[in-house]
Order: C-alpha cells, then sequence, then structure tokens
C-alpha cells in the first residue's frame, strides 16, 4: 500500500513537471484532477481503507496525506509560475505609443498680465498686505485733490487725464484707493490694490488703458529704509536672488521725499543689455514717503503715522519678464499670441 | 528741458566729463533723456588749404584738388568750379559723415583717387545767415583764418552739447540755464557765476503808468521802456543758443525775451509803446464777452474770470499767455515797453484751458514763476539791450508787488528728519547740504533753522528738508530695514477676489485663454449687436476727450467686445478659441451723469470652432454655478444679439446671472463671421452675492443603489426639464439621481418626435430596495409621464 501511494505520488510529480504539460494551466488541473479529484487516484486510495487493518489505517492516512499535500504544493507553484508567465506574455505583447498625443481638451492660460499680478500679489499677501480694489470712474477729489492734486496743479501734466465731466474721470492711478482706505481704516494699513488705469496715451510703450498696482503702508514709525527693504524683498522674490534695488530721487505729489526705484537688470545681471538700455538697472516703480498732507487730508494725524506707497506698472513689467517688444501686443489677444503663456 | 552745455558754463564750471555730470544729475534727481553732440552730425570734417589745383585727365569737369590739412596732403577730386588755389575750405575725409546725410568714403572719380569730397554749405546745412559765404553755389569758402584740420564744427558753431533734462512739476525754478546752473554748481561742488545785470539809462524818462487791478492773480508787476529801437539781428552766440535749444531767431528784441525766458526762467513780453494809448497799462479782469485777437490771428472773447493787460481802451494781451495781433515789435517799432511779471499759475493754466491757447510763455507760468525771477529777468534783459545798442533804456523800473520779498523761515528738528529716512544723518551735513543748495541755515540745540529762498516755494515742512537732505546725501546711505516698528497683519484676498482666482483657474481647465480688452468702446456696439433703442445698455457714460470715436463710451456689456475678439482671431485664420474675460461694466445712475456710476464685474465667454456648439458653453457655465454652490434654472432669454432658439438665461433665486448661446448669425456677419460663435455674460458680482461655501456631512448609504433606464417618445417641443420635473415628482423620495443619457431621433420615430433615454437611481438609507418597490415607482412614473406629456414608452 505504502509502495503503492509512492507510486502514484511520483507518476503525480513526473507528470506536473512533464515539459509537454508544463506550459499549460489546464493539463495542470487535469492533473489536480486526475489524482485529486472526486476520482481521483489518491483519493481512491483513501476510499479502499475501509478494507484496511484499522491499526494500519491511521499510518496510511498519514501517508496519503502527505502525498496530497505534496502533489497540492506542486501544482500550486506550478500554477503561480505559469500565471505569471502567463501574465508577463500578455504585457509584453500589449503597448501603446506613449509619444502620441492624449486625448484631453488642452488648458488654458491666464493673460501674461494676470500672470505678473498674481505673482506680484503673492508676494505681498505673503508679506501682510492685505488686496483691495477700487472704482475705475473716479471723482476728481480722490483721483487728484486727495493726493495733492490741487485743481489747476502743473503735477496735473503729469498725467493726462480722460474727463467724464468736471468732477468725474477715468482713474489715471491706482493711487485713490490709498486714500479711500485711509479715509475709511486706521493704521496699521498694509494694503495693495491692483487696478485698471486710463491715461490717453497710445503708442509701442503706451496704452490707453494698463494697469497698475498700488502699495500702502501706514504706521507708526515707518521710514525711508523700510521702503528700501520691502521693495528690495519684493524685487528679489520678482527676479532673483541677486536682484538689487537702487533708489533715485523724484517726485510725485502725494510722496515726499519721492523716490524711483531701479532694479538690477534680470537679464545681463546689471552688465548691461538691450532690455536695459545698456544701463544695467531698470525702472520698475515709483515710491515715497506719504506725504504728510496727504495723511491730514485723510484724518490720519502725521504727527504719529507715517507710511509709504509705490506704484508699478503691471504692463511694463510683463513686457520685461517676458520679452514683449511693443505694449499694443498684450491688448491683441491673439489667441496664438495668449497660448504662449498656458 | 533742452539746455546747452556752453550756455550753462556762463554760470558753472563745469569740471568733470558729460557723462559724469549727467550722472551726478540723475542721481540728485535729475533725469538727463538725450544728451545731444551737435558734432555728431558732422564727423571728420577739418579746415584744409587748396594747395594745387590739376585738371582731371579724362574729365573735363572735374579738377584734382591737393588739401592740406595740417598733418598731412590729401588728394580730393572736385567737380566744383569755384575754389581756387590758397582758398581755405571744408574738407570731408574719408569715413567723415555730413550733417546731410551723406557718408564719404575714399575711391575713384574716372580713375583718379579722390580721398573725400570738399564740402557746399547746404552739404553742411550752414546758411547764409549762419556763416557768411555759405549760401553760395559751389563748395563754402571759408572767411577767416583756421589753424589747418581745424573740426569744421568749430568753425560753423555746431560744437556745442545739449542736454535734455527732465525738470519734476515741483522743480519749476530748474526750468531755465540758470536754475540747472544752481544744481550743477552745488552737486559739482562749483562757485555758481551770476548772471551779468549792468547796464547804463538813458535820460529818458519811464513814462509808463501801470495800475494792477487784481494783484491776486498778479502778485508782482515789472515794467521797463526802451526807447529809439533798434531793430536788428541778435548776435551770432545768441541766436546759435536760441537755435541749440529749438527756437528760432527772429530779431533782437524778440530774442532777447526768449533769450531772458530760457536763461533765467522768466517769461518777458515786449510790446510797441505806439500801441498803448495813453502810456497806460492796466492789469485787469477781461470784462465778460470783451474780444481779442492774438498774434495767431485769431479771434477770441474772453469771459471775467481771464486776466489780461490793457491800456485805457482795449485788451493788448492775455496775462501769460499771448500778445494781441497789433500789440507785438515791427520793423517799424521805434519805443517798447517790457513787461516782467508773475501770474499766478492756476489762472493761466485756466485761462489757457479754456481758450486753448498756448505759448511758451504759458507753459512756463502754468509750471510756476517764482517772485524773485521778475527782477532778475527784467535786468538781464535791459543789460542784453544795453549790450547789443539795441535802444535807449529809459530811467526806472515800474516794479509793483503786493508780496513778501523775504526768504520763507522753517524750523525743523534734525531728529524728524532721520526719523522720516530711517538713518542717522549727522547733524553738520544736515546744515552742509541745505547751505549749498543756497537754503540758509543754523543749527541750535538739534533745532534747523532754515532761511528758504523765494525760487524754493517747494519747500515747506521736514519731508520736503529730508528730501533735500538726502538726494546730495546720497540714496546709497540708505539700508533695508522691514517695518520693525509696525505692527503685524494678516494678508489676503477677499472671498470674492479668491472666488475671481478659483473661476480663473476652472476657466483655465475647460481650456480657456484670458483677454483683456479696452473698457471703452464704439457706440456703434449697439447698432451692430441690434440693441433697442429704449435699452438701458444705451445709457452710456461718455468721454469728454476719447482718443477717438470708437473709444468713446464705457461699455455695458461685454458682449461685443467678446464677439469683436472672435471676429479678430477667425479673421486672422485661428481654427478654434475658447476666451474669457474679467472686466467692469458702467451703468450710470442717471444721466446726465452726477455721481460715480455703478461698476459691475463681469465675467464673459467666447467660444468657437468645429467641435463647439451651445453645450460646450453651458457646461462651463454648470461647472461656474456649481462652484458658487446654488441651483440654476435655464430660461429663454430675450437678448437680442443671440439666436433665440440657442440661448439661455441663468436664473439662480429669480434672478438673472448669466446670458448665454449662440450668436445671431446675422449679427455675425456684420462682423465677417460665417462660423457659429457661443458668447455668455455672467454677472459676477450677483454670483459672489449668493455665493454659498457652506458644507454639511451626509451619511454614505449603506444600502446598494439600483438603477434602471426608460426609453419614452415624446413630441419635438417636450424638454428636458418636463420630463424630468415629472419623472422627479412620481419617483419617490428614494430617487437618488436622474439624468437624460440619450436623445434618438430617426429611423422608427415618427418625424416631429424624439426618443428620450432616462437613467433613473434609486437609494434607500434604511434597506435595501425590492424590484416590486422599484417597478411600482416606474409604472407610476410612465404612467404619469403618458398622462402629463403624452409621452409613450418606447
Amino acid at each position: 500500500m505504502e509502495n503503492r501511494i509512492k507510486e502514484i505520488l511520483n507518476k503525480a510529480l513526473s507528470l506536473i513537471d512533464d515539459s509537454e504539460n508544463l506550459e499549460n494551466l489546464e493539463k495542470i488541473q487535469q492533473i489536480r484532477v486526475q489524482f485529486l479529484g472526486k476520482n481521483g487516484e489518491l483519493t481512491n486510495i483513501l476510499r479502499s481503507m475501509k478494507d484496511i487493518e484499522p491499526e494500519l489505517k491511521p499510518i496510511i492516512g498519514k501517508f496519503v496525506n502527505q502525498a496530497r499535500d505534496v502533489i497540492t504544493e506542486r501544482i500550486e507553484e506550478r500554477i503561480a509560475e505559469l500565471t505569471a508567465k502567463n501574465i508577463a506574455k500578455k504585457l509584453n505583447s500589449e503597448n501603446v505609443d506613449i509619444t502620441l498625443s492624449s486625448k484631453r481638451n488642452p488648458k488654458g492660460g491666464l493673460h501674461p498680465c494676470s500672470l505678473v499680478i498674481n505673482e506680484i500679489l503673492n508676494i505681498f499677501t505673503a508679506m501682510g498686505f492685505q488686496v483691495k480694489q477700487g472704482p475705475e470712474v473716479e471723482t476728481d477729489f480722490f483721483n487728484f485733490q486727495a493726493l495733492n492734486i490741487p485743481k489747476d496743479h502743473p503735477a496735473r501734466e503729469m498725467q493726462d487725464t480722460f474727463y467724464i465731466n468736471d468732477e468725474l474721470l477715468l482713474r489715471t492711478h491706482t493711487s485713490p484707493m490709498q486714500a479711500r482706505t485711509m479715509i475709511k481704516e486706521k493704521p496699521p494699513i498694509r494694503i495693495v490694490i491692483p487696478g485698471k488705469v486710463y491715461r490717453p496715451d497710445d503708442d509701442a510703450t503706451h496704452s490707453p488703458m494698463f494697469q497698475q498696482i498700488e502699495g500702502l503702508v501706514v504706521d507708526k514709525g515707518i521710514t525711508m529704509c523700510d521702503l528700501k527693504g520691502i521693495l528690495d524683498t519684493f524685487a528679489k522674490a520678482l527676479f532673483n536672488e541677486n536682484t538689487k534695488t537702487r533708489l533715485r530721487p523724484s517726485f510725485f505729489p502725494f510722496t515726499e521725499p519721492s523716490v524711483e526705484v531701479d532694479v538690477s537688470c534680470a537679464m545681463c545681471g546689471g552688465k548691461g543689455c538691450r532690455i536695459c538700455k545698456g544701463t544695467g538697472w531698470i525702472e520698475i516703480l515709483g515710491a515715497g514717503i506719504v506725504n504728510p498732507k496727504v495723511l491730514d487730508n485723510c484724518g490720519i494725524d502725521s504727527n504719529i503715522y507715517s507710511g509709504f506707497a509705490f506704484g508699478l506698472g503691471i504692463e511694463r513689467i510683463a513686457m520685461i519678464k517676458y520679452g514683449i517688444p511693443d505694449m499694443r501686443i498684450l491688448f491683441d489677444n491673439d489667441i496664438r499670441f495668449l497660448k504662449q503663456f498656458n | 528741458m533742452l539746455i546747452s552745455v556752453d550756455w550753462l558754463k556762463d554760470y558753472v564750471d563745469i569740471n568733470c566729463s558729460i557723462d559724469e555730470l549727467c550722472a551726478k544729475l540723475v542721481s540728485v534727481g535729475f533725469e538727463v533723456e538725450e544728451v545731444i553732440r551737435q558734432a555728431d552730425n558732422c564727423k571728420k570734417c577739418v579746415v584744409g588749404r587748396i594747395e594745387k589745383l590739376e585738371p582731371h585727365p579724362d574729365a573735363d569737369k572735374l579738377q584734382i584738388c591737393s588739401i592740406n590739412i595740417g598733418s598731412e596732403i590729401v588728394q580730393i577730386v572736385t567737380g566744383a568750379t569755384n575754389v581756387k588755389v590758397g582758398d581755405l575750405v571744408p574738407a570731408a575725409l574719408d569715413g567723415s559723415d555730413l550733417p546731410c546725410g551723406m557718408h564719404i568714403k575714399k575711391g575713384k572719380l574716372r580713375g583718379v583717387a579722390s580721398n573725400g569730397m570738399l564740402c557746399s554749405g547746404e552739404e553742411l546745412k550752414v546758411t547764409e545767415d549762419d556763416y557768411k559765404g555759405a549760401g553760395v553755389y559751389g563748395i563754402m569758402i571759408l572767411n577767416e583764418n583756421y589753424p589747418l584740420g581745424t573740426d569744421i564744427n568749430d568753425v560753423i558753431g555746431t560744437n556745442d552739447i545739449i542736454l535734455d533734462i527732465g525738470v519734476t512739476a515741483n522743480r519749476p525754478d530748474c526750468n531755465s540755464v540758470f536754475g540747472i546752473a544752481r544744481e550743477v554748481a552745488t552737486v559739482l561742488n562749483q562757485p555758481l557765476k551770476m548772471p551779468s545785470l549792468k547796464y547804463e539809462e538813458s535820460t529818458f524818462e519811464n513814462t509808463a503808468n501801470v495800475v494792477v487791478e487784481n494783484a491776486e492773480l498778479c502778485p508782482r508787476y515789472m515794467l521797463s521802456m526802451v526807447k529809439n529801437v533798434v531793430i536788428k539781428p541778435s548776435p551770432k552766440y545768441i541766436q546759435k543758443r536760441l537755435k541749440a535749444v529749438g527756437l528760432r531767431p527772429i530779431n533782437n528784441i524778440v530774442d532777447i525775451t526768449n533769450y531772458v525766458l530760457m536763461e533765467i526762467g522768466q517769461p518777458m513780453h515786449a510790446f510797441d509803446l505806439a500801441n498803448v494809448a495813453n502810456g497806460e497799462i492796466i492789469v485787469r479782469n477781461a470784462v465778460e464777452g470783451e474780444k481779442i485777437t492774438l498774434l495767431n490771428g485769431v479771434t477770441y472773447t474772453l469771459t471775467k474770470d481771464m486776466l489780461v493787460i490793457a491800456d485805457s481802451e482795449k485788451p493788448s494781451v492775455i496775462a501769460g499767455i499771448m500778445g494781441g495781433s497789433y500789440s507785438g515789435i515791427s520793423e517799424n517799432t521805434k519805443d517798447i515797453i517790457f513787461e516782467s511779471a508773475k501770474f499766478v499759475r492756476e489762472s493761466v493754466r485756466r485761462t489757457s484751458r479754456k481758450l486753448n491757447v498756448r505759448s511758451d510763455s504759458s507753459a512756463r507760468y502754468e509750471r510756476g514763476i517764482d517772485l524773485a525771477s521778475q527782477e532778475i529777468g527784467m535786468k538781464r534783459a535791459l543789460q542784453l539791450i544795453y549790450e547789443t545798442k539795441s535802444g535807449d533804456i529809459c530811467k526806472g523800473i515800474v516794479n509793483i508787488c503786493k508780496e513778501s520779498l523775504e526768504p520763507k523761515q522753517i524750523f525743523c528738528n534734525a531728529s524728524k528728519i532721520n526719523e522720516i529716512l530711517g538713518i542717522k544723518v549727522p547733524e553738520q551735513d544736515m546744515v552742509r547740504i541745505l547751505n549749498s543748495l543756497q537754503i540758509k541755515t543754523e543749527i541750535a540745540n538739534g533745532v534747523l533753522n532754515c532761511s528758504v529762498p523765494l525760487y524754493r516755494d517747494d519747500i515747506e515742512n521736514a519731508n520736503d528738508l529730508a528730501e533735500e537732505i538726502i538726494r546730495l546725501y546720497g540714496y546709497d546711505h540708505i539700508t533695508c530695514t522691514l517695518m520693525d516698528s509696525g505692527k503685524q497683519t494678516i494678508g489676503g484676498k477677499s472671498i470674492e477676489l479668491q472666488n475671481v482666482d478659483n473661476i480663473k483657474n476652472l476657466l483655465i481647465g475647460e481650456g480657456m485663454n484670458e483677454v483683456y480688452s479696452y473698457s471703452f468702446t464704439t457706440p456703434k456696439m449697439f447698432d451692430l449687436l441690434e440693441v433697442p433703442a429704449d435699452s438701458k445698455l444705451r445709457n452710456v457714460i461718455k468721454l469728454l476727450n476719447p482718443l477717438g470715436e470708437d473709444l468713446s463710451i464705457m461699455r455695458t456689456t461685454l458682449a461685443g467686445s467678446m464677439i469683436e475678439i472672435m471676429a479678430k482671431n477667425i479673421t486672422r485664420g485661428n481654427k478654434n478659441a475658447r476666451f474669457f474675460e474679467f472686466a467692469n461694466t458702467y451703468m450710470p445712475k442717471a444721466l446726465p451723469i452726477s455721481e460715480q456710476p455703478v461698476e459691475t464685474q463681469k465675467l464673459a465667454l467666447g467660444v468657437y470652432g468645429e467641435t463647439e456648439d451651445f453645450y460646450t458653453i453651458k457646461g462651463i457655465i454648470e461647472n461656474i454655478i456649481a462652484y458658487f454652490g446654488v441651483k440654476a434654472s435655464y430660461v429663454r432669454p430675450d437678448c437680442c444679439y443671440l439666436h433665440p432658439g440657442i440661448s439661455a438665461d441663468v436664473v439662480v433665486d429669480g434672478k438673472v446671472v448669466a446670458t448665454f448661446g449662440e450668436v445671431r448669425p446675422d449679427i455675425a456677419a456684420k462682423y465677417d463671421i460665417k462660423n457659429k460663435i457661443y458668447v455668455s455674460e455672467i454677472d459676477f458680482d450677483l454670483l459672489n452675492c449668493l455665493f454659498d461655501n457652506s458644507y454639511e456631512f451626509k451619511a454614505i448609504a449603506k444600502f446598494p443603489t439600483v438603477e434602471r433606464d426608460l426609453a419614452v417618445v415624446v413630441e419635438e417641443a417636450v424638454t428636458a426639464e418636463q420630463i424630468i420635473g415629472v419623472a422627479t415628482k412620481y419617483a419617490g423620495k428614494t430617487l437618488s439621481d436622474i439624468r437624460i443619457f440619450d436623445i434618438y431621433r430617426g429611423k422608427g420615430i415618427e418625424k416631429g418626435y424624439k426618443s428620450v433615454a432616462i437613467k433613473f437611481e434609486f437609494t434607500s438609507y434604511e434597506k435595501t430596495l425590492t424590484d416590486e418597490e422599484i417597478n411600482n415607482k416606474m409604472n407610476k412614473v410612465i404612467k404619469m409621464l403618458d398622462n402629463e406629456l403624452n409621452a409613450k414608452l418606447r
């Protein structure tokens, strides 16, 4: 009996390992049935055990079980091997051209000016500035008078203006929101104001509508060094770590002292190139210490508080950053241009 | 402001290069926009003497000249016939550039080497007026003895350097040679030389009788008289300098007024005494309706707020702006009056704007003239009369001035200056700098006591003094600090602005590109879009001074611009595009406009292309609506420019938040568009108001969802909304989702009908739904669809 079991076992194992059957999952399953199935050769042994002496039963039973375990294990091994082989074969046989274009709906994009605005606002909001917006049709009072530009003052010549009537106009700068905010809110004030502004100019470097970002800080003990520090930090974030900032005296009626802020040219690193016209510097914004007259106009005590303000032109920065030669391209809205910024 | 360096040197020695001077001017706040070197127009052209003249062997009309230019003898072939041996001539050498635009290179003329060109006056752009003999036909023969090889620029007087200096509006005192000289003297640490004001009076009396009726608009009026005037050309140096700064020399008297204007910054006016009735000069307001014909030949009607200079009979000058046509200087003028006055800038500006008359004088007055310039300007003019022997100066100058001519005193703590700047400028440096600017300053106990000259009326307070100090102390001393004394604030954007950013990102994901178009547009747009005459869209704000009719009104809708942008792209062959724009519309509260209009933030969408249809744009809008967390219904709009059958209003809470659809083909055709284009205008402010970003957790159903599909045939007119409405009403509360997934027309379906396939999903939170329960619901739905919509099961 013992030999019979051994015989069956060897037969089974040799069948399982037979190269002909090796590649065939079905054959292996048949082998399982042939030996371990209801009428399988090994099962039949168990069935025939009723004729065996009772004391031999456990021994034979143990033999049969051991043989079944070995066969089962070997079959499982083969199945695993085969399955793995089949999967590998299938995977090998399937492939796509990964360089072929997808079926996606291509994404769109922001206008380059919005890219610049977002970048700038992100820098300033991270430094604690709140973003504000204001009306584009402004009063003469907020656009000029509150900012220390009385009627018939020569400083009005600095900004040609679209008028609607004697009292209403299209704002020439985002600065009116300085006054509107200071009248409504008390220090500490740290705001940036993006928005459209209007001046009657139209050429390669001027557009009758363009965008500015205005900044205003009012608090105790604000100095020219703070102005430089914040704008220097801003310029480094907008261009790169090595960007340097330079202040030059200038004039704006609502700041005193007033400065133009130049940054070292990001294109040439300050050596001089076409972008910076060989100077190594690019003028990017106007700024200054808030004129105490403006603080007083807006009900903030200039003996206690001081501040600084700045303003920059978005289109100009976009032109510098992306190398756009003519401002009018920005308002042309040709999809072939816009897609370059997707 | 054009400044001649040659002229500037009259008042300050320039002990550095022009480049250094420019850099220094920039560092103290005077932008040098351009440096014009006159000599750049004419390079490598020198004085040469004709040593030898020989006929050309192969050309009758040419001569071979040997020209001595000092360093060498140069052979030049010329066609001119007016030259002879010994003549001094301008010789343009190999590689020279001439003012006429010619570039001269050596070459051969009929086989003979010619290493340059002899020049005519015309080629050097020199006229007979500029240089005697320049007007002759042929070569310009020099009439003085110059060293051979002298640069021709030195001969014809084109060796000046002109600086175009940007003078800021707070520094009207620098709109003159002398004003710039003051700054240059300070930055170069050189002494300032004063203008020559010396002259001798004749025995004639100044007989003018001057009355200033309105001292408020005319704080200072000075007048002098010159008799027996000789009208003649000005000396060369005056003509040369005037031309250098862009003024045309006219005659000695007019030139003197211009010269003083440029040099001192004081507008001068000269009038013919013969035209002043009774020798009376009255500075008064115009009489309402009074008329005057000015030098420009135009007659103006004046209003009573305008200031004029009049005699006892008539106005002869509009103060500070322009003289009357008859009062000017002519060849026959014998006696003249010089006026040197201060008129307040606001008055001049207002009058000049109102009458739309500008002059060099009015421009100067508008920038502001200080009270000290009248006297120095007047004396300088008389000095030039004296120097040029142009007439007999009468005794005495009339000087009517109601204002103090004393310098302004300012007291200021030195510590305040440093508080503004944020650095420690030593007190002695503050004092030194202010004194170098002619602001006489002393310091005692930390208090600066400043005496500000009259021409610096921009300086009033500590901030003004801080600016003067730092611009000369140097902005490179300013360090970087980060508001250490300030309070921490929270930065960021409002929810409304965040919504804009989020929707922009959503639209980018939809493949859309952002555009920017002008806020002003053409009134023709309304006719193109066939906007009804009584539509409120036509209540527009008009600009008083637009750049053109096409940019003259503030838009009340973004649709027109969006259609234009699509049209432009289609015309350029761009086959498909999706656009969006965030911008305001401007609705006046009333017309004529008296207060700020309502500005509403709108979002415009525009799509076109082969694969686009009504549902592309609807899908985008549905996503926007979903973002705002609101429920919308879609109703047929009444929109003039949209296809009535292929457009919709999006209604939320009874309010129309958006309108979209296909642009009417006949309207698109007016924009030369043959394609189907789709636009939408969305009221973003309204959506912002409705924004609901509240979320609440709801348990997820444990029991399986059961799906059922149903196809019914209905008449074409029956809408999806109706079908869904009826089905939802009768499907019971376990209906968790319902949608139409297919519409079929064609074979098997009668014309005028459509087959609509609906998917139902049923979910219970309490139990597993049985087939029987669902079947009952579905049967009810089928029955009611039939009852209410005549829908037949397919």
